[in-house]
């Protein structure tokens, strides 16, 4: 950096960028039950404001509702209200789980010295399943790779009358990895299927 | 690098999970346990003597239950329009401004400047956007990128987000797109906070593989 540019630039901003990434916002199910919420308020709100005029009931007598509320489990069909209530509690445990669980999302931080650094954890995978049917010589058919935040697996179906070697397809996957410097290094398990597929 | 309101989403979230728990909790009481079913028999009537006593403390004179109903129509208002702005929280935080200096500068901006001097310079978030789109798009290895300007803690900063075609290596997008960032640093002056994201999109899957690298 010449000493003439303005720094706007700080660790402390990269490091939140970086962790805002990697976990989900909750944005998604946060609209969905604003949205939801909303819909129940206006109701209430609608026959709240028709009994204030004076007017009918539209869609939900409020009273009766809470007339038969006060009077449960009779005047409900147990099946209703068993349905009801496993519903509820579904919903509800969903809700518990999205504001509890981290909600990490399949990305990577990538170290870099200019910028915060984030790659999808696909983007990934087909990098590394090039360089290993590279390594492998086979088509790209014919290897699979999965990758989790501590594991990369690779599985190879050689071509028939072919050898692969796998520590060879293994090298080439940690060297790729090695450059993309991911921390901390997952594991890499490589699997060479015992029974081959004919000439690709 | 928007400023959706992470913790508040969690905390409502969490509120509105345990609340549904409970009510359906209870629902499955009723029914299962007798002893709940006989305890809610009793309490119920005093809850509604309650709602009654309340309303006839609320009538005026010739009314019918008029002031409960428009109270509770308000309470609902009030919570409807705090729902509404937590939904329009959401996702927030882009800007139309990558640098400003001179007396046009939001007050926080004005780094820099020689306050006496007359007249002011801005950079658009526009133009900083578009020039590193077009570098990014000249390269092959690339299915498309996006680059956008976000306030981040006062401070502008870009999102470049690129789709990579099939089995580019990452590091080497990383590589390269840094390299362009710090050369879009030296044009404009202004070292920014920047994120990358390199990302798989729906079209970068469904285009094929680079053959040749």
């Amino acid at each position: 950096m010449s000493p003439d540019q303005l720094d706007r630039s700080t660790p402390e901003a990269t490091s939140r960028f970086v962790r805002r990434e990697l976990h989900s916002s909750r944005a998604v199910a946060s609209v969905v039950t604003g949205v939801l919420l909303i819909s129940g308020c206006l109701l209430l709100l609608f026959e709240a404001v028709l009994r204030a005029v004076g007017d009918e009931p539209f869609l939900l007598d409020v009273e009766a509702a809470v007339a038969l509320l006060g009077r449960l489990p009779d005047g409900v069909p147990p099946s209703l209200l068993v349905a009801a209530s496993l519903l509820l509690l579904a919903v509800g445990a969903v809700l518990v789980l999205l504001a509890v669980l981290p909600g990490r999302r399949a990305r990577y931080a990538v170290p870099n010295e200019r910028a915060a650094v984030v790659v999808d954890a696909e983007v990934v995978a087909s990098s590394l399943a090039r360089r290993a049917r590279v390594a492998a010589g086979v088509a790209p058919e014919q290897v699979l790779v999965t990758v989790g935040r501590r594991t990369v697996r690779v599985q190879v179906r050689p071509t028939s009358g072919v050898p692969v070697d796998a520590d060879a397809v293994r090298a080439a996957v940690a060297d790729d990895l090695g450059r993309l410097g991911v921390e901390p290094a997952p594991r890499i398990t490589v699997l060479v299927a015992d029974t081959g597929v004919v000439g690709q | 690098m928007n400023t959706t309101p992470r913790l508040l989403n969690r905390i409502v979230l969490a509120v509105v999970g345990l609340m549904a728990l409970a009510v359906g909790a209870s629902g499955l009481l009723l029914l299962a346990l007798p002893s709940a079913a006989s305890w809610w028999r009793d309490v119920a009537p005093r809850i509604g003597d309650a709602i009654d006593g309340l309303r006839t403390g609320t009538t005026l004179g010739e009314q019918s239950d008029t002031m409960l109903w428009t109270s509770v129509a308000a309470v609902l208002l009030l919570l409807i329009v705090l729902l509404v702005l937590w939904i329009a929280a959401q996702g927030k935080g882009r800007t139309g401004v990558f640098a400003a200096v001179g007396r046009s500068g939001p007050p926080g901006q004005r780094d820099g400047v020689d306050e006496a001097t007359p007249g002011s310079v801005t950079i658009t978030a526009a133009a900083a956007e578009q020039a590193l789109k077009a570098a990014l798009l000249e390269r092959s290895d690339l299915a498309g990128a996006s680059v956008s300007t976000w306030e981040v803690r006062g401070v502008p900063g870009l999102r470049v987000r690129v789709y990579p075609r099939k089995g580019v290596p990452p590091y080497a997008v990383a590589a390269e797109v840094s390299r362009l960032v710090e050369a879009l640093d030296t044009v404009t002056g202004y070292r920014t906070p920047v994120l990358i994201n390199i990302s798989s999109g729906a079209r970068a899957r469904l285009t094929r593989a680079e053959r040749v690298s």
